[in-house]
C-alpha cells in the first residue's frame, strides 16, 4: 500500500519530467525542424547574416566556389523566405524553402507523396491543417501556383507552415511578392561532404577559404537560430532542474522509510539476516517502486500528449526518454545510497536494548 | 496547544518527505515561471512598452513588422482618423553589435521612434544617440560606451539605461528616427526605407474612444492599406509565441497538479501511519471534523514553509543562471505559485479525509 | 426532598455479536448491570472473556447489538458515531491497556490534548491539568515525554487524562498488568484516590484477584456472561 503510494508519486514526478522533455523539444522542433531535416548537412550563410538564415544573402557564384573546396561532394543554392499564399481560400503565412532537385537541401522526413522535381510542385509540412497532396497554393494575388506533391513530418521553420520547393519555384515566388526585385539570390549554399569527410573539418576548410561566409554544420545552424540558443538554455535548466526534483525526493523518502524501518531491521539483523540481504532488500524496493513510477509515467505521458492541445504537434522521442530514465534511476539510487549505509550500520544488539515506549508510534 | 503544529515542531522527520517536494516542485514553479516571463518579455517587451492602444501595421504585412512598410502619405490618413489622439513611427533593425572589449557580438534590435514607450525617455536629441536594454549589461556593454552596428561598424553611443524592452530576444537599442535610417543606410540597404516612411505606427487613442472602433476608423482612413490591431493582439502574432506561451503554461499547469497530487499522497501515507493515534483522539472525543481540521492545518502549515524555503533556493538558483538565459523573478509570480501551492495542499490533503473519517475508535482500546 | 441522581452506568440486556461467515460469535450475552455514582466495580475475566467488549459498550465505544446502555441517565444504545463521539468527549474518561500516550507530547500536554479537543476553558483547563499531575505524584515530570517516563509514571499520566473533561464515569482496562505488584498497588491506589475525591464512578477491568480488594464491588464475567460470584 504504502510502496504503491510513493510508486505513484515517483510517476507523476517522473511524468512530469517526460512531458517537459516533449513539448519542449516538440516546440524547438517547430521552429529548426526544416533546417534539422534536410539533406546538406553544412550550410553556408553569409558572415554578415550571424547564423540567422533570414538575414543571410549570398551572390551565387558563391556556389561553384564552395563546390570547389576540397571535403566537398556536392553544394547547393538554399533559399528562405516567409510569403503569403492563398490556400484553399485562407491567407496563411508559410515558410519556402527552395533547393534544387539532386542537390542538397532536400526535406529528409516525407511521410507521403515525392519530392519536388518540377517547376510549380512543393512539398508541404503536414502538420499545417487543410493541406494535403493534390491541393494548389498560389500568391495571394492568385499568380504562381504550387501543386502540393508531398508531405512532412517535423520539417517546420519558426512554426509555420512549411513548403519545400525546387529554387527555380522560389525564385518565382520571391519575384512574384517583390516585383521590383531584379535578381533572387540564394539564401545559404547547402553541402553535402565527401563521406569519409569530418563535416567539422570540412566546415572549417570552407570558412578559410571564403572569409565573407560562415559555414556551419547542421546542428551548430539548428543551435544557433536566432533566439534557439537562449530558449534551450532554458529548457536544459528546467528539465535539469526536473531530474533533480525527482532524484531527491526519491532518495529522501526511502531515506525516511528506512529510518522508521529501523526497528524490524535491526529484529531481522540480530536474527541473523547479513548486510547484503538486507541492502538487497532495499534495492530491489527502490527498482520496483521505480518501474512502477516509470509505466505509470509513460502511460501518462501518452494520455497527456494525446489529449493536450499546445497549438504544435507534439511528438514523443523514446530515445530522450530513455536518456532521462537512466538519469533518474541513477540518481536516484545515489540518493538511496545514503539509506543503504545506514542500513548497513544497524547494529543488532539495539533489537534487545532498544526501550519500548509504552505508548503509539 | 496545537497538537497539530506541536506534531510538526517535534516530529519534522515525518513530514520531510512532503516538505523536501513541494520545496523542490517550488523552485521550478518559480524557476519554470521566471523563465516563461524572460523569454517572453525578451520576445516582446519592445510591444508590449508600446504607448498607445493600438499599432498600425501595412495590410499586406500580415502583421509583421520587419515586412511592414507605412509611406507618409498614410501616416497622415491615419492622424486624420476620429478617435486617434497622438501617431507615432516605429521602425526596427535586428543586428549585430559589436562590444568593445568583448570577443562576440551582441544581437541588438535598434528601434527610431517617435512617441515613447513607458519607461523610456523622449527619443534623443542627437542622430546617433541610443537608450540601451539592460538586459545588455550581461553581453558587457557599459553606459558611456560606443557600440558599433552592423558590417559597417556604424557608431551609436549608449546615454541611458531601459528596460523590458528587447525584441524577438534581441537587445533594445532606442534612438530617434534619424539614427534608425542611418543605420538601415549603412548596415541593410536593401531594407532602406524612404523618408516619412516607417515600418509600424503607435497610435494612442483619444480619451472615451472605444479602440476598436478607432483601429477601424484608421483602416477606412486609409483605404484599407493598412491593418490596424490592439496592442495584445500585434504581441500574440509573433512568430511562435502562442505556441511558446502555451506550452509552458502546460508545464506549469501540469506541475501544479502533480504537486497537488504529490501532497495528497504524501498526506494519505501520513495519515496511514498514524491511524493508532488519530483512533486514541476518537476515542477521547475528537471528532472527524477536528480530526480532518487537524491535517489541513499541517498541510498548509506545511505549504507556507515550504514555499518560504523555495522561494529562497530559487534565488539562489537563479544567481547562478548564466546571464545569457534570460530568467525573471517578478513578485506576481511569486505570489501565484504561493497561493496555488497552498490551494493544492488544503485539497491533497481532502483526499486523507475519507479515511479520517473511518478510523474506529474501539481500536484503541485493543 | 431527595432528589433521585441517575445511576452512573446502566446496562439493560445487552448484548454484542459479530458475524464470522456463518457463524455468530456472542462476545457479550445478555449483561445487566447497575453501577452508583461514586461506586468503584472491579470487573474480572480472563482473556477473550468479553470484559473489554463490555468496558467499550460502556464507554460508547462499541454500540451494542441488543439492549439499552444509559449514563448517568442518558440512553446512548441508539446514538450514531457523532454523537457517541460528543458523549465521549464530554462523560466519559479511558485509561486503556496499552497506555496509548502521544510519544511526541509532554505528560502536561498529554492531558491538554483532551482539553483542546472540547473547547473548554484553555485556562481552566491548564490549571486542573496541572491539579490532576499534582495529584497523581507527577509534578517534577510534567514537561517529560513519555520516552523519559517508567511504565507507572506513564500508567498515571494515562489516569490523569481520564479525567480530565470532569467525566461521569471512568472505564479502566487492566492498569496493572504492566506493572510489578507495588508499583501496580501504587496505581490502584491512586485510582481509588482520584475517584472518590471527583466523585465518579469506575469499571476497572482486571484479570488480577489481587487488585479487587481496592473495589466497592467485584462483577465476574466468563464466555459474555455476567455473573455476582465467580465461576468455580
Amino acid at each position: 500500500m504504502r510502496f504503491g503510494l510513493l510508486g505513484a508519486a515517483i510517476g507523476l514526478l517522473v511524468f512530469l519530467v517526460f512531458f517537459q522533455q516533449t513539448l519542449l523539444s516538440s516546440l524547438l522542433d517547430s521552429f529548426t525542424g526544416a533546417l534539422q531535416n534536410q539533406s546538406g548537412t553544412i550550410s553556408v550563410y553569409s558572415f554578415e547574416a550571424r547564423q540567422n538564415l533570414e538575414a543571410s544573402a549570398l551572390s551565387p557564384d558563391i556556389i561553384a566556389r564552395v563546390a570547389a573546396v576540397p571535403g566537398v561532394d556536392k553544394a547547393g543554392p538554399l533559399g528562405e523566405a516567409t510569403l503569403t499564399f492563398l490556400a484553399n481560400g485562407r491567407q496563411v503565412d508559410m515558410a519556402v524553402i527552395g533547393a534544387e532537385p539532386g542537390r542538397p537541401g532536400q526535406p529528409t522526413k516525407l511521410i507521403s507523396g515525392r519530392p519536388a522535381t518540377m517547376p510549380g510542385e512543393g512539398v508541404a509540412s503536414s502538420e499545417a491543417k487543410g493541406l494535403t497532396i493534390g491541393d494548389t497554393v498560389t500568391t495571394s494575388a492568385g499568380g504562381s501556383p504550387v501543386r502540393i506533391v508531398g508531405l512532412t513530418e517535423q520539417s517546420q521553420l519558426n512554426v509555420q507552415p512549411t513548403l519545400f520547393v525546387t529554387f527555380g519555384t522560389y525564385t518565382t515566388l520571391r519575384k512574384a511578392a517583390n516585383p521590383d526585385a531584379t535578381v533572387v539570390p540564394p539564401s545559404a549554399v547547402a553541402v553535402i561532404p565527401l563521406p569519409a569527410a569530418n563535416p567539422k573539418a570540412v566546415a572549417a576548410s570552407i570558412n578559410a577559404a571564403l572569409p565573407e561566409t560562415a559555414a556551419l554544420t547542421r546542428s551548430e545552424a539548428v543551435a544557433n537560430a536566432p533566439g534557439v540558443s537562449s530558449t534551450q538554455g532554458s529548457f536544459a535548466i528546467v528539465l535539469a532542474l526536473a531530474v533533480v526534483v525527482v532524484a531527491l525526493v526519491t532518495g529522501f523518502f526511502f531515506l525516511i522509510l528506512t529510518i522508521q524501518k529501523t526497528p524490524s531491521l535491526t529484529l531481522l539483523r540480530a536474527v541473523g539476516a547479513p548486510g547484503s540481504y538486507l541492502v538487497r532488500g532495499l534495492i530491489q524496493q527502490v527498482v520496483l517502486v521505480l518501474g512502477v513510477g516509470l509505466v505509470l509515467a509513460v502511460g501518462l505521458v501518452s494520455a497527456a500528449t494525446a489529449v493536450i492541445n499546445v497549438g504544435l504537434p507534439l511528438t514523443v522521442d523514446p530515445r530522450a526518454l530513455v536518456a532521462s530514465t537512466m538519469l533518474i534511476v541513477g540518481l536516484s539510487l545515489a540518493g538511496v545510497a545514503f539509506s543503504v549505509w545506514r542500513v548497513l550500520r544497524i547494529e543488532p544488539i539495539h533489537a534487545v536494548s532498544r526501550p519500548g515506549l509504552g505508548g503509539i508510534e | 496547544m496545537k497538537v497539530a503544529l506541536l506534531e510538526l515542531r517535534r516530529r519534522p522527520w515525518r513530514f520531510a518527505p512532503a516538505v523536501i517536494a513541494l520545496v523542490l516542485l517550488t523552485v521550478l514553479l518559480l524557476v519554470l515561471g521566471g523563465l516563461l516571463d524572460g523569454l517572453y518579455n525578451g520576445f516582446t517587451g519592445a510591444l508590449r512598452a508600446q504607448p498607445g492602444e493600438l499599432l498600425a501595421y501595412a495590410a499586406d504585412a500580415r502583421l509583421s513588422m520587419l515586412r511592414s512598410r507605412i509611406d507618409a502619405a498614410t501616416v497622415a490618413e491615419a492622424e486624420r482618423a476620429p478617435g486617434v489622439a497622438q501617431v507615432g513611427g516605429l521602425g526596427t533593425a535586428l543586428l549585430g553589435a559589436t562590444v568593445p572589449g568583448q570577443a562576440t557580438q551582441a544581437n541588438v534590435a535598434l528601434f527610431g521612434y517617435q512617441l515613447a514607450p513607458r519607461g523610456v525617455p523622449a527619443p534623443p536629441s542627437q542622430a546617433g544617440q541610443v537608450y540601451a536594454d539592460t538586459s545588455l549589461k550581461a553581453q558587457g556593454v557599459k553606459k558611456g560606451q560606443t557600440l558599433f552596428l552592423g558590417p559597417k561598424r556604424y557608431p551609436v553611443s549608449i546615454v541611458g539605461w531601459v528596460s523590458g524592452t528587447n525584441f524577438l530576444l534581441q537587445g533594445g537599442l532606442w534612438g530617434n528616427v534619424d539614427t534608425w535610417r542611418e543605420v538601415l543606410a549603412s548596415a541593410r540597404p536593401d531594407l532602406m526605407l524612404a523618408a516619412g516612411t516607417y515600418q509600424v505606427l503607435t497610435i494612442s487613442t483619444a480619451a472615451g474612444a472605444d479602440p476598436t472602433r478607432v483601429a477601424a476608423a484608421i483602416d477606412i482612413a486609409t483605404r484599407g492599406t493598412t491593418h490596424t490591431v490592439m496592442r495584445s493582439l500585434a504581441v500574440a502574432a509573433l512568430p511562435g509565441i502562442k505556441q511558446q506561451r502555451s506550452t509552458f503554461n502546460a508545464i506549469i499547469d501540469t506541475t501544479f497538479f502533480v504537486a497537488a497530487l504529490v501532497v495528497a499522497l504524501f498526506f494519505i501515507l501520513l495519515t496511514i501511519e498514524r491511524m493508532e493515534m488519530y483512533a486514541v483522539f476518537k476515542a477521547v472525543g475528537a471528532s472527524s471534523a477536528q480530526l480532518f481540521g487537524q491535517v489541513v492545518l499541517q498541510a498548509v502549515t506545511i505549504a507556507v514553509l515550504s514555499f518560504g524555503l523555495g522561494a529562497l533556493l530559487a534565488l539562489a538558483v537563479s544567481s547562478v543562471i548564466p546571464p545569457q538565459v534570460p530568467l525573471q523573478l517578478s513578485a506576481g509570480r511569486a505570489i501565484e505559485v504561493a497561493v496555488g501551492l497552498v490551494v493544492m495542499s488544503t485539497l491533497g490533503s481532502v483526499l486523507s479525509l475519507r479515511r479520517v473519517v473511518r478510523i474506529d475508535p474501539a481500536t484503541a482500546i485493543s | 426532598m431527595g432528589h433521585h441522581r441517575a445511576a452512573a452506568l446502566k446496562l439493560e440486556n445487552v448484548r454484542k455479536a459479530y458475524r464470522s461467515g456463518d457463524d455468530e460469535i456472542v462476545a457479550v450475552d445478555r449483561a445487566t448491570l447497575e453501577i452508583g455514582n461514586a461506586e468503584i466495580v472491579a470487573l474480572v475475566g480472563p482473556s477473550g472473556s468479553g470484559k473489554t467488549t463490555l468496558l467499550s459498550i460502556s464507554g460508547g465505544l462499541l454500540s451494542p447489538s441488543d439492549g439499552r446502555v444509559l449514563v448517568a441517565g442518558d440512553d446512548i444504545s441508539g446514538y450514531d458515531p457523532k454523537q457517541l463521539t460528543k458523549f465521549r468527549r464530554e462523560n466519559v474518561g479511558f485509561v486503556f491497556q496499552s497506555v496509548n500516550l502521544v510519544p511526541f507530547l509532554t505528560a502536561r500536554e498529554n492531558l491538554l490534548v483532551v482539553a483542546d479537543f472540547s473547547r473548554r476553558d484553555k485556562k481552566k483547563s491548564a490549571a486542573r491539568a496541572d491539579q490532576l499531575l499534582d495529584e497523581l505524584g507527577l509534578e517534577q515530570r510534567k514537561a517529560n515525554l513519555p520516552a523519559q517516563l517508567s511504565g507507572g509514571e506513564r500508567q498515571r499520566v494515562a489516569v490523569g487524562r481520564a479525567f480530565m473533561n470532569e467525566p461521569d464515569l471512568v472505564l479502566i482496562d487492566e492498569p496493572t498488568s504492566a506493572l510489578d505488584t507495588r508499583l501496580g498497588e501504587q496505581v490502584m491506589e491512586l485510582i481509588v484516590t482520584e475517584v472518590r475525591a471527583r466523585n465518579t464512578a469506575a469499571v476497572i477491568v482486571t484479570h488480577d484477584q489481587r487488585m479487587t480488594h481496592h473495589a466497592d464491588r467485584t462483577l465476574y464475567i466468563t464466555d459474555g456472561v455476567l455473573s455476582d460470584a465467580p465461576r468455580t
